[in-house]
């Protein structure tokens, strides 16, 4: 069917309900008709003015019958140009920021790719700060965010796919990983996942979240989340697959185990063992930030004789005449800190620092001396409070847990509180991640992978792909040239 | 769902070691006196000898479970009678793991305890970790392990200073008639490989090193030894008084004075070990219920089990002190007969029926030539 450009202006608005940032503009090209159609406020003019618009009006040459394929192969300086035989589809790329041509009497359309990327610069992300390393984060724009990886890997063994997943908001989705390293079905289920999507909009990474995971309903996370592309070729580089949302600087990256949280990419840039330390410590964070209230709380209330006797009477003295129970205290304390906490985080920047030196000081220093609390219970309170940020991707769960472990040890004790130890174990031992135990490399144990567990071995040494992560077993080595 | 050959290394370590941290060094002094470590000793290193009679029983099988293993070799109504001996077996250490438990806890966390509050908990982790089957135990065992061991240890360097080498001697002064007695009353506390019968068809021979499980056993005497010889050292003559060889070794308890804060940890990380031994010989037992009455769901038998420990729970609170039923003879017959006598006798029957079948084999060739 031949195309009438005057027409097809109006189809286009009418198509999309006479949206008002939908313009065009009709050129006469040799005698010819030509609509340009294009979606005002994601389009880029400057653009569009150099490569469509004024090599159509300054076209001096001589041109055959065939407009429509003279303008498409000299006039159009634009890097990509699409022909599309359906006008429903040309309005799809035209959704996307490209530009569309129709020319009269031609057959197909033509659309250009025009889109104005608007985004923030390339920033350090605010939860993977690092003292050394690479400080680039992503944005929100998945062009950007593919070329931040590409600026890393100068390989062909790099495979970006990308699909559209959203009725409505048709948002961008690219699968990224080496197709040499990865595990084909582990991709293969991600795509089948990915595809099988069926939802309204994909706002932010986090909507696929729960398509991706396995256990729906599980308290824990089961897929990963890295905002530095440093951190997540890294992660490539071991067999993950990573997920990048357009519109999110998070992307997501699978298999996932838990212990993988404990590592951070300033390791990698700092020395072995130094390395060492760190990771112990914050698991030792870990294990303060989810038990250490609950502890205390049986320690007061059932276990107070197996205190040394100093530390006892100094408790004692602390807490005499405090009205409420330990387990009151310290939940009205843990209620109080997260308050803050909510608050802190969304007030304005400038209201941050007042609040904190309101919170910290002002409400615990009076609570303190109003005899409501306890110091050691505000120690203990903000011990946990300030360890949760160790794990800052974790700090959700914890705080969750923390409350399940007050309760269980004002209602138990200390013996309930090892059960609720073991059970947690247990049911983080019962779950695998995209056939990656999640527990993994401790439980089950894999001796390769103890040198990036807590000691982490000189790079030099580290020749063996992780097998705690489901990834090419074939391609298990490292490239490397280090044989000695 | 298998498991691999280090888990099962592991979970053989931890139930050579699990009851014998309790009530055993006390009650095995009665007899044996100073030589109580050498009963100790000889029947552990016999255990050790049947973890690897059962290992190559285990490669026979297959992938074969173990009631099909048996039906294979034995036939049906044999297969039956030797999974209730081992029932039996097992319910005997499930009731000894979880009275054990509960006394430990109230004796050393609390004033008092409701059995109620003890027992709930229990029963639930009990429950998941079975419901979950051996891969989920044996990965918790493996993360538990090392700590364990760790926290063994520095009781022993804490401790050690204390030990009176001349407690040990004279050396078999009452000969060995007193070890035999003592060995055969106390035996119900060892035959500590009987799980592996439950998890036939279930581990992973692939990647096997002999040495991984050789290591676990020689730490896991090594770590029985060097706490027995701590114990006898420390206490001598007043052992028989210390039910509790853990905590009383650490001098640990609610009600005494002198306390570390270290071995308060050491003790916590011991009731953890207990809790997950009670819910490996609570998965055989569900396993041994499932093969009788051939159950497919794990539903029924898992409830019947906690049921059990429930009610072990409540009878024990009444009346009976568990070492009471673990004293008796018809105890020691059963653990002797499932743990020494069965991985022999079935060794035995596999070999004869391979013998008969190749025999067979052997005259249909001939016959068919002729």
């Amino acid at each position: 069917m031949k195309i009438n450009a005057n027409k097809i202006v109006e189809q286009v608005k009418q198509k999309l309900h006479q949206s008002s940032d939908i313009k065009s503009r009709l050129v006469q090209f040799f005698g010819c008709e030509v609509a340009i159609i294009y979606i005002a406020d994601i389009t880029d003019n400057l653009l569009m003015n150099n490569s469509l618009v004024y090599p159509m009006v300054s076209f001096s040459n001589e041109v055959s019958n065939n407009v429509y394929k003279e303008l498409k192969d000299k006039v159009l300086s634009n890097h990509e140009i699409n022909e599309y035989e359906k006008l429903d589809d040309a309005i799809d790329g035209m959704l996307k920021g490209m530009c569309l041509i129709a020319v009269s009497g031609a057959e197909k359309f033509l659309c250009c790719d025009m889109e104005k990327i608007t985004t923030r610069p390339v920033m350090e992300p605010p939860t993977s700060v690092v003292i050394k390393g690479p400080r680039e984060g992503f944005t929100e724009s998945i062009k950007y965010n593919f070329a931040l990886i590409r600026k890393r890997v100068k390989t062909d063994d790099l495979v970006i796919k990308t699909m559209e997943v959203g009725e409505l908001t048709k948002t961008q989705i690219g699968i990224v990983y080496f197709n040499s390293v990865a595990d084909k079905n582990v991709v293969k289920r991600i795509e089948n996942t990915i595809k099988n999507i069926k939802i309204d909009g994909v706002l932010d990474a986090h909507y696929l979240i729960s398509y991706l995971q396995r256990n729906k309903h599980s308290l824990f996370k089961q897929v990963g989340d890295v905002e530095k592309p440093d951190i997540l070729v890294g992660k490539m580089m071991e067999g993950r697959v990573g997920i990048i949302v357009d519109g999110s600087p998070i992307v997501l990256t699978l298999p996932f185990v838990l212990l993988e949280d404990l590592q951070n990419s300033d390791d990698y840039y700092s020395q072995p063992v130094r390395v060492v330390f760190v990771r112990i410590l914050r698991l030792i964070g870990v294990i303060f930030a989810v038990v250490l209230p609950g502890v205390y709380v049986s320690l007061e209330i059932y276990h107070y004789k197996i205190l040394p006797t100093e530390f006892l009477v100094t408790i004692m003295n602390t807490t005499q005449g405090i009205p409420f129970s330990p387990f009151v205290e310290i939940l009205f304390l843990i209620l109080l800190f997260e308050i803050l906490y909510e608050a802190n985080l969304r007030m304005p920047q400038y209201f941050g620092m007042a609040m904190s030196i309101v919170g910290a000081l002002i409400l615990g220093e009076t609570t303190v001396n109003a005899g409501l609390v306890s110091p050691p219970a505000v120690m203990i309170v903000a011990l946990s409070g300030i360890t949760f940020y160790i794990i800052p991707s974790q700090a959700a769960q914890f705080s969750v847990l923390r409350l399940i472990a007050i309760v269980i040890g004002a209602c138990l004790g200390l013996y309930g509180m090892l059960i609720f130890c073991v059970f947690i174990l247990s049911y983080l031992s019962s779950f695998d991640s995209y056939k990656s135990a999640y527990l993994a490399p401790t439980a089950p144990y894999i001796d390769n992978d103890q040198q990036d567990l807590f000691v982490r071995a000189n790079i030099k040494e580290m020749k063996k792909r992780p097998k705690s992560i489901a990834n090419n077993r074939k391609n298990a080595n490292r490239r490397s040239n280090n044989e000695d | 769902m298998k498991i691999n050959y280090r888990q099962l290394s592991i979970l053989v370590f931890m139930s050579f070691v699990a009851l014998k941290f309790l009530a055993l060094p006390s009650l095995l002094y009665v007899e044996s006196k100073n030589m109580s470590w050498l009963v100790a000793l000889v029947l552990m290193v016999l255990d050790a000898i049947y973890v690897f009679i059962l290992l190559d029983l285990m490669k026979k099988s297959g992938q074969n479970n173990f009631y099909n293993f048996l039906k294979q070799c034995i036939g049906t109504m044999p297969a039956k009678i030797i999974l209730i001996v081992l029932g039996l077996k097992y319910a005997l250490v499930v009731a000894n793991l979880s009275k054990g438990l509960e006394f430990f806890v109230v004796e050393n966390f609390y004033e008092r305890l409701n059995w109620v509050v003890f027992v709930l908990p229990l029963i639930i982790l009990t429950g998941f970790m079975v419901y979950k089957g051996s891969r989920n135990i044996a990965r918790v065992s493996e993360i538990i392990c090392w700590p364990i061991i760790l926290g063994c240890l520095y009781l022993a360097v804490k401790s050690i200073m204390g030990v009176e080498p001349l407690n040990f001697l004279p050396f078999l002064e009452e000969g060995i008639k007193p070890l035999a007695v003592s060995g055969f009353k106390h035996i119900s506390w060892f035959g500590s490989c009987t799980f592996m019968f439950m998890l036939f068809g279930k581990v992973d021979f692939n990647n096997e090193k002999k040495s991984t499980m050789i290591k676990y056993i020689i730490i896991s005497i090594l770590l029985v030894q060097l706490i027995f010889i701590i114990f006898y050292g420390l206490f001598d003559v007043t052992s028989p008084t210390h039910n509790y060889c853990i905590s009383d070794i650490s001098q640990f308890s609610s009600g005494r004075s002198s306390i570390d804060e270290l071995s308060w940890l050491v003790v916590s990380l011991w009731v953890s070990a207990q809790a997950v031994q009670l819910a490996l010989y609570s998965y055989c037992l569900v396993q041994v219920i499932k093969f009788l009455f051939n159950v497919k769901s794990n539903a029924v038998p898992i409830f019947i089990v906690l049921l059990y420990i429930f009610m072990w729970s409540f009878i024990g609170e009444q009346t009976i002190r568990l070492e009471n039923v673990f004293l008796t003879p018809y105890a020691s017959i059963v653990t002797i007969v499932s743990q020494y006598v069965f991985p022999v006798f079935l060794l035995s029957a596999y070999h004869i029926k391979n013998a008969i079948f190749k025999h067979k084999h052997r005259q249909e060739v001939v016959n068919a030539i002729e």
